[in-house]
This record gives C-alpha cells, sequence and structure tokens, in this order.
C-alpha cells in the first residue's frame, strides 16, 4: 500500500511540477510587461553616501589614473548623435538581415523570422578615458576605455509549426579595452593605410536573454557559462595581439611610387612668332610634368631663329599616367627683363600608348582655356616625341614593404656577411652657436656617409637610407653618428659646427635584426635622433 | 491520498520554483539597470558630483574647463603631421589659388604659390567644446592654433614689374573653429558638415612678408595689398557668418537651410563728412566714400573735389545675410594719382539697427578698425549716413539670390574683358579702373554706362564679377575640406559635390 501511494506520490510530484511551471510561468512570468522602460537616472547629488559607495568600481579611468585623457566631448558628441546613430545601425541591420533569413527559413521548415522590435535603446557608449602612446614607428596608438551599458531592446518573433515564439535581448552591457592602432601613416588623406583593432583584456558582456518571457539568463549557472563562452571566442579572436584588421587604403598607392618613365625628345619648332623689335625670337623650350615638384627642364636657347631645331631629350618619372600630363611651353629668351611667352601646349600621358615611341606636332595655344578667342591665332607648331615606359611588374618595388619585416640581404650577400642597413629618419632639438642648418654624418669603418642639408631648423627629418654591405656581423663595431651644420653664408667665421654625436654599438642590431629608437645626443643641450638599424642576412 | 499531496506538493515545488526565477530575472535585471544608470552617470560628470564622490581626496589633476583640453588628440597630431602636411600641400595649393586670383587686389596682375610647404610644427588644438544648439545638429568648437615654421612664397606679379617671390614667414594662427555637424537617420550619420572661422573671438592671423631676392618697396604698397587679400579671402569665406557647407557624400540631402543667405537688405544713403584730414600737398582732399558689407561688394560714391566737407547723399543697397554679426564698414578715400588714400573708417553693426525704421548717424572716422593698431587719437572728422534695414520675405530672398548671381556673373565677363582688373575693384559712377591700367578700349561694353546714373538695366552689365571663378574655388575648397573632414577614404572625397556657393554670396546693387 505504502509502495503505491509513494509511486502515486512520485507521480502527483511529477504531474504537480509540471503543472506548478505552468502556473508559475502564467503567474509570475507571462504576464510580465515585455518593453523595456528607459532606467531612472538620479543626479549624483541626490544620493546617499552608500549608494555612491557602490557605484565606485565603475569610476572612469581619467579620475583613477592620470595617464587616461577625459573625453567628455566625445561622449556628448556621441550622445547627441546616439539618437541618429540607433535608427541608422537598426535600419542597416535589418536590411542586412532579411536576405539572410530569407535564404535560411526554408532549411529549417520556420514560416517567418522577423524583427519585432530593433532598437539600441536611449544610452550611447561612452569612452571613460583614452590613453595614447607614442612609439618611434610609424603608427599611432590609442587605448580607448569604452563601456556600453544600454537598454536595448531586440526582439525576434519566431513562427515555426503553428506556434509562435519570442526571444528578446534586453539590457546588453559590454566593457572592453580596445587598442586601435592606425598604421601605417601614409602622406595622402586619410593619412593611415590600416586601422588594427584588438583587445587588451576579456571584455565583460552582461545581457539579458527572454525566450517566451523567461530570461534564460537568469538559470543559475547558465549565464556564467554563457558568459565566459563569448568571452573565449572573442577572445580567441581578438585578443592582442590577434587583431581585427580594417583596410583603409591601399599604401602603395598612397605614396605614389613611380610607374614608368616618360622619355620627350623635343624636335624642332617650326613658324613661330616675332617678338623681339630687333631680329627673330630666340626661343627655348620648358617641360613640366603635371603634380611633380622637381622644377621644370629647359633646352638651350637658339638665338634668332624662327623654325629652331633642338632634338633634346629629356626624362621624366611617371606616377600616375591617368591624371599626368607634360607641359610644355616655349619662351622668347630675353638679355633683360622678363622672358615672353610665345605659345603653349599639354600632353596628357593618357594619350600616349605605352611602349610605343609617337611623334606630336603640337599647335601652340597662348593658354588652355578652349573658348578664348586668341587661341586662334596661328603660334607656330612645336614637334616632339613620345615615349612611355611603364615599369615591368619585377621592377616595381614589392608592393608595399612592412617596415617591421626585415627584408632578406641581395643575393651576393657573402655567407655568414650581410647588410647594414642604417636609416636617418630626424631629429629633434638640434641647436647650433652660430647657425643651425643640419646633416647627419655617419661614420663606420672608416666610411662616410652623408645626408642631405635641411636649412635653419631645429627639427630636420631626412629620411634618409643608407647600406654598408659587411662581409661578417659587425658585433663589435660601433657606429658614429655625428649632426653637424654648415653656415649658409659663405665665409670664414664659423664654417662649421658640430651639434652632437652618439656611438651606437652594433652589437644589438646583429641580435635583433632591427632597432627603431631615439637616441640622446651628446655634446647637445636636448638634441635627440632618431636612427633605425637593421641588420639583413642571405 | 499519496497522489493529491504529491500532485500539491509538486505545484507548490513548481510554482516555487518559477517564483525563485522569476526573483532572480528581476534581481538580475535591476542590477544591469542600475549598473547602466550608474555608467550613465558618471559618464558625464562634473566637478560638484566628482567633489561628492572624492570628498577630501579630489584628485588633482583633473578641472573642468569649457574648452576640454585634448592632451591625446595633440599628441596624435604631431606625430601624423608630416604625413598630413604632406597631404595638405597639393589640396590647398588646389583650392586655394583660385580663391587668390579672385580676391587679387586691383595693380597686382598675378598671384600664385611657387612654394607652399607646412613645415614640421603641427597645430595645436587647445580644446574642444561640443554643444547642441539647435535639434539635429552638433555644434563643435575647435580652439586651434598654429605657431608653424611653413614655408609659403608667393609669386606675386604687377603690372610692368617681373614676378617677385614674396615669403610668408613666422604664420600664425589662433581661431575659433565652428564645425557643425547636421544628423542624418543614414549611416554614416551626418549628413552635411559646416565649417565656418568664429568671428568672436576674431580669427587672428600673423605673419611677417619678406620679399626673396629683392625688396618689397619695388612694389609700393604691395604688403598691404596682400594683407588686405588674405584678410578679405577669410572675412569673406570663412568667418562666421559666412560658411563652408560640405555635404557629405552617400545621402541626398537638402542643405539650403546651412547655406547662408540673404537676409534682409539695408539702404545706406551717405550723406556727408565733416572736417576731413587733408592729406594732399596741394589744396584739398578729393574725398569718397566706399561701403560694404562683404569686401567683395564694395560701392562707393562720386568723388567730391577739393573738399574737406564733402555733401554725397548717394543712396545704395547691400545685402545682409546675419544681422547678429556683420557690420556695414563706411571708408573715406582721397582720390589721388597712383595709390588711394585712406582718410579713415568706420564701422557700424548691423544689430543697433531695428528693422524697418530709418535711422540717422554720425559716425566718427577711425584711422583703423583694429583697435590695437591705432596710434594717434587726431580727430579724422565723421561721416554722416542714413540706414534703413528692411528683412527679407521668402519671395524677396530668392529675387536677390538670383540678381546677386547674375551680378556676379556679369562682373566676371567683365573682368575677362579687362574693364576692371579685379573682382575686388569697387564700383563707382563712371567704372572708373582702380589702378589696373587696362584700358576700356576695344572692349565695347565699356561706354560708361555709370551705374549710379544710368540705372541698374545697363550697371548690371558692366559690373561682372568672377561667379563661377568663386564657385569652382569654392568647390575646391570644399573637396578639400570633404577630404579632411570625412576622412573616410581617398576616394570618398571625389563624390563630394561642390558647394553651392550661390546662396552664399550677399550682393551689392547700386541704385538710382
Amino acid at each position: 500500500m505504502g509502495v503505491i501511494s509513494t509511486i502515486f506520490g512520485f507521480c502527483g510530484f511529477g504531474v504537480g511540477i509540471s503543472s506548478g511551471l505552468v502556473i508559475g510561468y502564467f503567474l509570475f512570468i507571462y504576464f510580465q510587461p515585455t518593453d523595456v522602460k528607459n532606467p531612472e537616472i538620479r543626479p549624483l547629488v541626490e544620493r546617499d553616501s552608500e549608494t555612491l559607495q557602490q557605484m565606485l568600481p565603475e569610476i572612469p579611468l581619467w579620475v583613477k589614473c592620470p595617464d587616461y585623457d577625459r573625453v567628455d566631448w566625445l561622449n556628448k558628441f556621441l550622445e547627441l548623435m546616439w539618437p541618429y546613430l540607433d535608427k541608422a545601425i537598426c535600419k542597416t541591420a535589418k536590411n542586412i538581415a532579411k536576405p539572410i533569413i530569407a535564404e535560411q527559413i526554408p532549411k529549417y521548415k520556420i514560416e517567418s523570422v522577423e524583427f519585432e522590435t530593433l532598437t539600441l535603446g536611449t544610452l550611447p557608449p561612452t569612452f571613460q578615458g583614452m590613453k595614447v602612446y607614442v612609439t618611434d614607428e610609424k603608427e599611432l596608438i590609442m587605448e580607448p576605455c569604452l563601456k556600453w551599458a544600454a537598454n536595448p531592446n531586440v526582439t525576434i518573433g519566431v513562427k515555426a509549426f503553428g506556434l509562435k515564439a519570442t526571444v528578446q535581448v534586453v539590457d546588453l552591457q559590454v566593457f572592453a579595452q580596445p587598442r586601435i592602432t592606425l598604421k601605417p601613416l601614409v602622406p595622402a588623406f586619410p593619412c593611415f593605410a590600416n586601422i588594427y583593432v584588438s583587445l587588451m583584456e576579456k571584455p565583460h558582456v552582461d545581457f539579458g536573454l527572454k525566450l517566451v518571457g523567461a530570461d534564460l539568463m537568469s538559470i543559475p549557472g547558465l549565464y556564467r557559462f554563457v558568459q565566459e563562452l563569448i568571452k573565449t571566442q572573442v577572445a580567441n579572436m581578438y585578443l592582442w595581439p590577434k587583431t581585427l584588421e580594417v583596410p583603409i587604403l591601399d599604401p602603395s598607392k598612397a605614396y605614389r611610387r613611380p610607374v614608368g618613365i616618360l622619355h620627350v625628345k623635343v624636335v624642332k619648332a617650326m613658324n613661330l612668332k616675332k617678338k623681339d623689335l630687333l631680329g627673330a625670337s630666340d626661343p627655348y623650350v620648358k617641360l613640366k610634368i603635371t603634380e611633380d615638384k622637381l622644377p621644370s627642364k629647359k633646352t638651350t636657347v637658339k638665338h634668332k631663329n624662327l623654325n629652331p631645331e633642338w632634338n633634346e631629350e629629356y626624362n621624366f618619372t611617371v606616377r600616375d599616367p591617368e591624371s599626368q600630363a607634360v607641359e610644355l611651353a616655349v619662351y622668347d629668351w630675353e638679355q633683360v627683363g622678363k622672358h615672353d611667352k610665345m605659345g603653349m601646349n599639354v600632353v596628357p600621358l593618357k594619350e600616349l600608348t605605352p611602349e610605343e615611341p609617337s611623334v606630336k606636332t603640337l599647335d601652340l595655344l597662348k593658354n588652355m582655356d578652349l573658348n578664348d578667342g586668341q587661341n586662334e591665332k596661328s603660334r607656330g607648331q612645336l614637334v616632339v616625341e613620345f615615349i612611355y615606359k611603364p615599369f615591368k611588374e619585377e621592377d616595381l618595388p614589392k608592393s608595399f614593404e612592412e617596415s617591421q619585416t626585415v627584408q632578406k640581404a641581395p643575393e651576393n650577400t657573402p655567407a655568414g656577411g650581410g647588410l647594414l642597413v642604417v636609416i636617418v629618419h630626424e631629429a629633434q632639438d638640434v641647436e647650433g652657436k652660430h647657425h643651425t642648418n643640419p646633416y647627419a654624418r655617419i661614420l663606420f669603418r672608416g666610411e662616410e656617409r652623408k645626408t642631405k642639408h635641411v636649412k635653419k631648423n631645429r627639427d630636420p627629418r631626412w629620411e634618409e637610407e643608407f647600406q654598408f654591405m659587411l662581409e661578417e656581423p659587425p658585433t663589435n663595431d660601433r657606429l658614429h653618428v655625428e649632426v653637424c651644420s654648415v653656415s649658409s653664408r659663405i665665409g670664414l667665421l664659423h664654417p662649421k659646427e658640430t651639434l652632437g654625436y652618439i656611438d651606437i654599438n652594433l652589437s644589438d642590431v646583429v641580435s635583433n635584426k632591427r632597432i627603431n629608437e631615439k637616441y640622446h645626443l651628446i655634446d647637445s643641450k636636448n638634441g635627440r635622433i632618431q636612427i633605425e638599424l637593421q641588420w639583413r642576412t642571405a | 491520498m499519496g497522489l493529491i499531496s504529491g500532485v500539491f506538493m509538486g505545484m507548490i515545488f513548481g510554482i516555487a520554483l518559477m517564483a525563485g526565477w522569476r526573483h532572480m530575472m528581476r534581481y538580475r535585471s535591476t542590477k544591469r539597470i542600475a549598473k547602466a544608470a550608474d555608467i550613465k552617470i558618471l559618464g558625464s560628470l562634473n566637478r560638484d558630483d566628482l567633489k561628492k564622490i572624492c570628498g577630501d581626496n579630489f584628485p588633482v589633476w583633473i578641472s573642468f574647463p569649457v574648452y576640454e583640453q585634448v592632451k591625446w588628440l595633440n599628441k596624435e597630431l604631431s606625430k601624423l603631421w608630416p604625413f598630413v602636411a604632406d597631404a595638405a600641400e597639393l589640396v590647398i595649393k588646389e583650392s586655394v589659388e583660385p580663391l587668390l586670383e579672385e580676391y587679387r587686389p586691383p595693380g597686382i596682375t598675378s598671384l600664385k604659390f611657387s612654394k607652399l610647404s607646412l613645415g614640421n610644427v603641427a597645430p595645436k588644438i587647445e580644446g574642444i567644446r561640443v554643444q547642441s544648439l539647435k535639434q539635429g545638429q552638433i555644434t563643435m568648437d575647435i580652439d586651434f592654433r598654429w605657431g608653424g615654421d611653413p614655408s609659403i612664397i608667393l609669386g606675386v606679379e604687377a603690372a610692368m614689374v617681373a614676378s617677385i617671390p614674396i615669403q610668408l614667414k613666422d604664420l600664425q594662427v589662433f581661431t575659433v573653429i565652428r564645425v557643425i555637424f547636421q544628423l542624418a537617420e543614414e549611416i554614416p550619420c551626418i549628413s552635411a558638415v559646416v565649417v565656418a572661422l568664429l568671428s568672436e573671438p576674431k580669427p587672428r592671423i600673423d605673419y611677417t612678408l619678406k620679399a626673396v631676392g629683392g625688396s618689397l618697396t619695388a612694389i609700393p604698397g604691395i604688403a598691404d595689398m596682400i594683407d588686405d587679400t588674405v584678410d578679405s579671402i577669410i572675412t569673406d569665406m570663412l568667418q562666421w557668418p559666412h560658411r563652408i557647407v560640405v555635404p557629405i557624400g552617400g545621402i541626398p540631402v537638402d542643405t539650403s537651410e546651412l547655406e547662408l543667405k540673404p537676409q534682409g537688405k539695408v539702404a545706406v544713403t551717405i550723406v556727408k563728412a565733416n572736417n576731413l584730414k587733408n592729406m594732399e600737398m596741394i589744396g584739398k582732399s578729393d574725398p569718397y566714400a566706399v561701403v560694404h558689407i562683404k569686401p567683395l561688394f564694395k560701392v562707393k560714391t562720386n568723388v567730391v573735389d577739393n573738399n574737406l566737407n564733402p555733401v554725397w547723399n548717394q543712396t545704395f543697397e547691400l545685402i545682409a545675410e546675419d544681422k547678429e554679426t556683420q557690420s556695414l564698414i563706411f571708408e573715406v578715400f582721397d582720390k589721388d594719382i597712383g595709390q588711394d588714400k585712406r582718410l579713415g573708417i568706420v564701422k557700424l553693426p548691423l544689430i543697433d539697427l531695428e528693422a524697418d525704421t530709418p535711422k540717422e548717424a554720425e559716425l566718427r572716422l577711425l584711422p583703423s578698425l583694429d583697435m590695437l593698431k591705432i596710434k594717434d587719437k587726431k580727430d579724422r572728422g565723421s561721416i554722416t549716413v542714413k540706414v534703413l534695414y528692411h528683412e527679407f520675405n521668402k519671395e524677396e530672398q530668392l529675387s536677390a539670390l538670383e540678381e546677386e548671381k547674375r551680378f556676379l556673373e556679369e562682373r566676371k565677363k567683365l573682368k575677362e574683358a579687362g574693364v576692371i582688373g579685379s573682382t575686388m575693384d569697387a564700383i563707382d559712377g563712371a567704372a572708373s579702373l582702380v589702378g589696373s591700367g587696362v584700358g576700356m578700349v576695344g572692349t565695347g561694353i565699356g561706354a560708361g554706362a555709370g551705374l549710379v546714373t544710368a540705372g541698374v538695366g545697363t550697371g548690371v552689365g558692366l559690373v561682372g564679377s568672377g561667379f563661377g571663378a568663386v564657385g569652382s574655388g569654392l568647390s575646391k575648397a570644399g573637396k578639400f575640406m570633404g577630404r579632411t573632414i570625412t576622412g573616410h577614404s581617398s576616394k570618398r572625397s571625389g563624390t563630394t559635390t561642390p558647394v553651392n556657393s550661390v546662396q552664399e554670396n550677399g550682393g551689392a546693387k547700386p541704385v538710382q
């Protein structure tokens, strides 16, 4: 009897539990409102010291650590922009998700999946401090401390087998400390080529996941498990030194390396106009390639000649054959006063076929304005021969060499030996007594190399590379670098001055392969010099 | 019995489990919400809050200035500067050269950069302030300082003189840049950016001019001319309320709201002047008055010969875009052979005027508008003017815009024809050419169609200007701004549409 009653008791308990769960579910959970309320934010002044005590762990980093900069302006900006950003992001997310959902649904026999609500809430992410690091490399490193305690409401309704279920994500909180590195820096807007993002520590993620109204994350143990899972997953992907790379622009393009050579041969001119009062004109041709900083090139002057023949050849390096053009202008040479322009023309490089010589007879114009009536007057012709030779693929410097990876030494390097590369980047705060026109002088095993002179500058940038081919590693050698200044005026007084020097032991370079550091100059007040050394072995 | 008690117990257990779960949910939810609230409030701490939290341990390194310091940004900027400078040089050259051409003073035939490098001293951002002055807009004020070592060499060509390279040295820029972001509900959330220099505090741009391999005295007054040109470009293009509007690619939006539009017109009657200074060796000064709101739209009176108390009684209409910040500038000159001498200048802020009520004022002339530059306290006489400000309604605004556009186009044509040497020339009765030395012969249009005397019809025909040039200049400037500000990718800037500058220029229209 007792046995049966116990069995019944167990059965009843089983039934009771399930019905109890259902009743409890309806009683306590189902009739809960699913909308997300905005949190009530009371000003700090109203709070008592006990609640303040509870807030202390969340206090922004810039209050605690002086090396973090405050970015309230950025927070304010973000706050003002947030309503718009929220709508924009949600819209984009919906648009992206829709086709993916539509594609996936048939596989799982689900009727429909749709966002019932999608909003990221009223609370924007906040930056609780910003730290930047200055290194000697061509990169910018910043570490914002990001805290996003949001009140989003993402409800997804799933219909399957005639039933409908909703999944709701609420109270998402993400705290992370990303490191954002912009590198390499390039001389074209936006001035960096890639963005690297990595996390300095495991991010903190917390949220409520309501399945049909019940928050799964509240099941003891599950939350911890899920959070840990997410953290490790994210950490696996982006925890430093793993990074997320976002390319912004092609660095090789930004540098605008030369892609070819243009040979221009100025053959002759015909029927030029007489410009001088006495006798014929004295013509010469000025050549220039657009978007190049180099001064224009000039032919010789043919005196008293209206049909001069030059047959002179010039070479230009071409960086962008699509947009560049050659400007040719004929001038009349004068002994005194300004040289008169006799006419000009422009040849876009687009018009030239690579590797094919083309002879062009150009009409000289007053200017390049097509509507100008003055261009109809004949000013003579100029005969020019062009050959555009693009560099072949193998000639091109390999796309963009990362400064971090040390290149291999050239083939003919003797075994055991290598190539010592010295790159003199820049100096700071060098100052001479009488003049400051600094250049760097490098002494290595009796060999002397010099950079170009920078005139009147306390912070010269040279960015020059020197190479020394060596039979064996320079383990016991030193490199002597001296910053000197030469007077810009020719005179016996103070002809040359040393602004500071440094001796660098090369054994470190051999073991490290690459060193890029700033050295304090000896015999200089505050002078520093940044030198990169590389030891390239076969 | 066992069954019922089992069911009962089970139900109680089940319900209790659910209740427990719910309690857990509640607890966790409130904890999260409280944390969110905390973080929100801690994200915008002010001094009092921090005092309350920290008490006696208040960190000494923290202060709360209006303009927040951005040390980290400066650090990054100084590192990035060599690259920015390299990239910017080309763009600046492209965008500023047409502007120089546009604003080039008469007497100089060509003004170009022959060398431009921005040096290796990075600008400093002294502080940033973010506020929202209008719904849907974010206003960011950047306190910008640059005491750089750029090497800027201008190639200046004047009539009859060969090109002289003039170097701008010791450039210093102190200004507050106002950037307004117009928000939109599409990625990237910003539909347009408005850039201007705040007029208060007045932008300070200092530099010294030096002739390379020559002397500045080769062209008399060239230093002043360049100063004036730079000043005009800045006040007319950038200084609030003038602004550069850069629509950001991707979102088609109506930016006309952001553009500067004619707000009203000012009818100015220059009645007379009294007790002017005598500048001539023989006889007395030959005074005329020039009045403008924007430097590109100057109008001037007739010259009254040999009189220190001239009576002009001439009326002009000028267009104002922003009553709050703009002013009428009156200048009195002595007509002379060669360079005209300035007898005095005075400013009448438009904010002093009441709409549609005439006002008569006698203004004391000053040697310069810049109080710091005034050396002598001598009396320079006074000028009497009558001013009537009329606020435009919608239709008038549109017609004023049209008028302005036409005016500028005509003026451009004339410039090409060589009647006026530069768009900067003021217009007067006989369309006389200030120092440009280019005759009207052979142009045919010149025929003395005095604007003031002969009426607007022909008058408009006579006075032209480089409207297109302004437009193209602006569009390039726009492109430049687009590149720097959006900074998404270099490709993007190409799509930046040229700035529509039609609305930007106020016009001066001489009337009968």
